[in-house]
């Protein structure tokens, strides 16, 4: 009975998803926006990368400019290719729209998750050569072991998933608070520095690494990053269980804050 | 005396670039320019006096909202002559701004997220007026337009009339001498609209400003307005005095009677009957065919009255037929 | 003289105005305020850290790159408070939302644009500022300087904006692109200029004037100088004429009603 059900599901979110996907392929001038920005983040840092090691000594061992860049490339691709979900569901709650549609609650974020998904796979699959590309470039070829970016794939796509879900989660803090833009850029920030957006956390003082470590968003930038860095399938499988592990526990988080939010509109009647 | 507006001979034309459609049409569109005219204004000329009363009629796409757009200088005119309260608006729009006034029925003026009086301290700044003097005429007109309670607060926690009010009152605040009003009362309740109306023709009157509404209710036009112009393709069809427009257009009467009896009957050539109710009957008579007299006579003869009233029908069926005439003219030019 | 006067009297109501537009919503004006601070040290921690590891970048210090941050923050936080009608600049022109300030005896690129307000950029001065202490260049010496560069590159990043989004009257789905460069201005704006040689920093005081909102700016309050001031002064004044030029031949076309595809 329950397979059958979670069968259907699947086929209905997924068509959902599908769905998305196309609107946002129709929306040319994002999609281009997205990875001209990523293209320019990646030329920008890259300069940085040149600038401070040039001929000079590694930063990090294992791990040169080249690799350094790839980094930056793989770590941009997995963040710009989250959507704004909290926008959509804040408008939502907003508008009072969301009264109707959350008396299930899994359906509506259900819904939700799996339009925002949709899109996220669609960017994936546009900025991935396009950061390929640029990183290829600026770095004059690829990493050192470039096996490692194989691994990067199917954990950059996880990780975006694990990013889809925080958004849904901020969008959904708009029952309590009126604006969450606020609360987005903060997490936003908390990704970048926690989760090594920009530097890895190798060249992090021990201290914040540790405070990092203990964190979903390292598993999230960092872990498919540092695959620009070498073939390393331990690494990778640890990164795939941080993964999945913060994943069920965001996963719950939503279910919970989902619940309260029901709670909350019965109370206050939206 | 000279007149507020002056129009000869306008005409405004727009030129419509094509939309492209699909990718052919996308990159063809990058190396030609495809475009059309479309004719909104073509040839109209009038002319209104001082403080009087005008609706622009018309079907949508008529042209009403372009003709009032260039008399208040948002638009240029393609050829023509236009001259408001002697002034060019296309040429000299600021020293028209400061005495004309307009209030957009879709668009506010007023912010949202503060109380309208606010926004009617930021427009005595706008319109430079003598801090004195303003504070008077503010409170003079939120008295007459008894918007007093409504003015402290944000103006998003407002009712479409109470807002509407409030947006009349910033328009009037620095003593306009032309008022154009574009759709005031869309989307108000018949209450706020009745309310609206009576505050324009009052207005009108105490300060003597010109006033120019467009509309697609005829409502407004019959309540406020003295003088209808009745617009069509761009054309003016028609320009007439409200009392004329009905005496010459339709020679039909309504009469309506409540009776005693459920139903009332009444066989009288050139009497029709309408769509009625219970204890009420909705009679049309032609006048041509027969006088009112008659069918009243007949009416109270034959049942027990409890009320009777005989009108004229309203502005609805007069412009419909107006447009109807119009169109019957031109598919027969 | 007294049109002028009246104009500035104008602005100044204007200002007033929305300040208090946003002090209405008391709450969400002190979230965006102190989580945009909150957000501008975040991203500036990212630089800590990378200057712990290197103790210089192309001739940079960390200081060097904190009074960068510190005026870019500023002069963005100031353009987007007192002219935050940039950003929908572009849509209101394609929607017709010009009419009613057409029809006002006022400037309507100034009513336009300070008609809204964002309140997120009181947090963006506040940072900056503190940046800009932590940086020394809070000195009574150095506050003349100071004051010119953020005041300098507040003007540049509002006058591209509005030059960008002033193609509205023209282009068709501008909004989206302006945008981007406005955004992109900003990114690049606060990355050492050293970074960047030939064709980009071409592109840098042209199309995307970063050099304008950070890296000049930067340098007068760096190593202030006569001749920094007057390109500073100077900038400031070339951009916003010409997005008042480019705005007011874009009036023109708005007034034939001439636009691309079917409108009402």
């Amino acid at each position: 009975m329950t397979a059958d059900r979670f069968v259907r599901s699947t086929r209905k979110y997924g068509a959902i998803a599908l769905v998305s996907a196309r609107r946002a392929l129709a929306e040319r001038s994002v999609l281009a926006g997205r990875a001209l920005f990523l293209g320019v983040i990646v030329f920008i840092f890259s300069r940085v990368w040149e600038t401070v090691l040039g001929q000079g000594p590694q930063a990090i061992p294992g791990a040169g400019k080249r690799e350094l860049i790839w980094y930056l490339a793989v770590t941009e691709w997995c963040l710009l290719s989250v959507p704004h979900l909290f926008l959509a569901i804040e408008a939502d709650v907003r508008s009072g729209d969301i009264a109707c549609r959350l008396v299930r609650p899994v359906s509506y974020l259900g819904t939700q998750i799996a339009e925002a998904l949709g899109e996220t796979g669609l960017r994936l699959l546009v900025l991935g050569p396009t950061g390929a590309a640029v990183a290829f470039w600026m770095a004059g070829g690829f990493p050192e072991d470039p096996r490692g970016l194989l691994l990067a794939l199917p954990l950059g796509a996880l990780a975006s998933v694990l990013a889809v879900l925080s958004t849904a989660a901020i969008g959904l803090s708009a029952f309590w608070i009126v604006d969450t833009s606020p609360v987005y850029w903060i997490w936003q920030k908390l990704v970048f520095v926690l989760g090594g957006l920009l530097l890895p956390l190798e060249l992090y003082p021990d201290w914040l690494r540790t405070l990092a470590r203990c964190s979903p968003f390292p598993a999230m930038l960092w872990g498919p990053g540092r695959m620009a860095f070498g073939f390393a399938p331990e690494a990778a499988l640890v990164t795939l269980l941080e993964l999945l592990a913060w994943g069920v526990g965001i996963g719950v988080g939503l279910a919970w804050l989902s619940r309260s939010a029901r709670a909350r509109l019965t109370v206050s009647g939206g | 005396m000279a007149p507020a507006i002056e129009l000869e001979n306008l005409r405004k034309t727009f030129r419509v670039t094509e939309r492209a459609h699909g990718l052919a049409g996308s990159l063809r569109a990058l190396f030609v320019r495809r475009t059309r005219e479309v004719v909104a204004v073509d040839d109209l000329s009038f002319a209104i006096a001082p403080g009087e009363r005008v609706a622009f009629v018309g079907p949508n796409g008529a042209g009403k909202s372009t003709t009032l757009k260039i008399l208040s200088g948002i638009l240029q005119p393609t050829a023509g002559r236009v001259r408001v309260l002697g002034l060019e608006p296309g040429r000299e729009r600021t020293r028209l701004a400061y005495r004309i006034g307009a209030v957009f029925g879709q668009r506010s003026q007023l912010w949202s997220h503060l109380p309208a009086a606010d926004t009617f301290d930021l427009l005595a700044r706008i319109y430079e007026l003598e801090p004195a003097e303003y504070r008077r005429r503010r409170d003079d007109l939120v008295a007459s337009f008894e918007i007093a309670q409504v003015v402290e607060k944000p103006v998003r926690q407002l009712s479409l009339g109470e807002r509407m009010r409030c947006e009349l009152v910033a328009s009037l605040l620095h003593r306009p001498e032309i008022l154009f009003l574009d759709e005031p009362t869309i989307g108000l309740d018949v209450v706020a609209k009745a309310t609206i109306r009576d505050l324009l023709r009052e207005r009108g009157r105490l300060d003597g400003c010109t006033i120019l509404l467009t509309s697609h209710d005829t409502g407004d036009m019959e309540s406020v307005c003295e003088r209808v112009l009745v617009i069509h393709h761009g054309r003016l069809l028609l320009d007439r005095s409200l009392a004329t427009l009905r005496r010459g257009f339709i020679a039909k009467k309504r009469v309506s009677v409540v009776t005693e009896e459920v139903e009332l009957r009444v066989d009288l050539p050139g009497v029709r009957r309408l769509p009625s109710a219970s204890h009420r009957t909705e009679l049309e008579v032609d006048l041509d065919v027969i006088g009112v007299d008659r069918v009243v006579a007949a009416i109270v003869a034959g049942a027990r009255v409890l009320d009777l009233s005989v009108e004229d029908p309203p502005m609805e069926e007069i412009v419909s037929a107006i447009y109807a005439g119009a169109a019957r003219s031109v598919s027969r030019a | 003289m007294s049109r002028l006067a009246g104009t500035l009297r104008f602005a100044r109501a204007l200002v007033a105005m929305n300040l208090r537009s946003s002090l209405a919503l008391r709450g969400a004006f002190w979230l965006q305020a102190s989580f945009m601070a909150l957000n501008n040290a975040a991203f500036f921690s990212v630089w800590w850290l990378l200057f712990e590891r290197f103790p210089e970048i192309g001739g940079w210090r960390l200081l060097d790159v904190l009074t960068l941050f510190g005026v870019v923050a500023s002069g963005y936080g100031a353009s987007i408070v007192l002219a935050g009608g940039v950003r929908d600049l572009g849509r209101a022109i394609h929607d017709g939302e010009l009419d009613s300030c057409l029809v006002q005896p006022k400037p309507v690129l100034l009513h336009r644009l300070a008609s809204h307000t964002i309140a997120s950029g009181w947090g963006d001065m506040a940072s900056g500022a503190v940046m800009l202490g932590l940086a020394g260049a809070l000195e009574p010496a150095s506050l003349a300087a100071t004051g010119l560069a953020v005041a300098s590159s507040a003007c540049v990043f509002t006058a591209s904006g509005v030059l960008l989004q002033s193609l509205s009257f023209w282009i068709d789905g501008m909004e989206t692109f302006a945008r981007q460069i406005s955004e992109f201005t900003l990114v690049f704006s606060t990355y050492p200029r050293p970074l960047f040689s030939g064709g980009v920093s071409v592109l840098l005081y042209t199309v995307v004037p970063a050099g304008f909102v950070g890296f000049l700016p930067a340098e007068l309050v760096r190593a202030p100088s006569l001749a920094l001031a007057a390109a500073a002064l100077a900038a400031s004044l070339g951009w916003t004429l010409l997005a008042i030029f480019v705005f007011e031949r874009g009036l023109v076309r708005y007034a034939s009603g001439n636009r691309i595809g079917a409108r009402s």
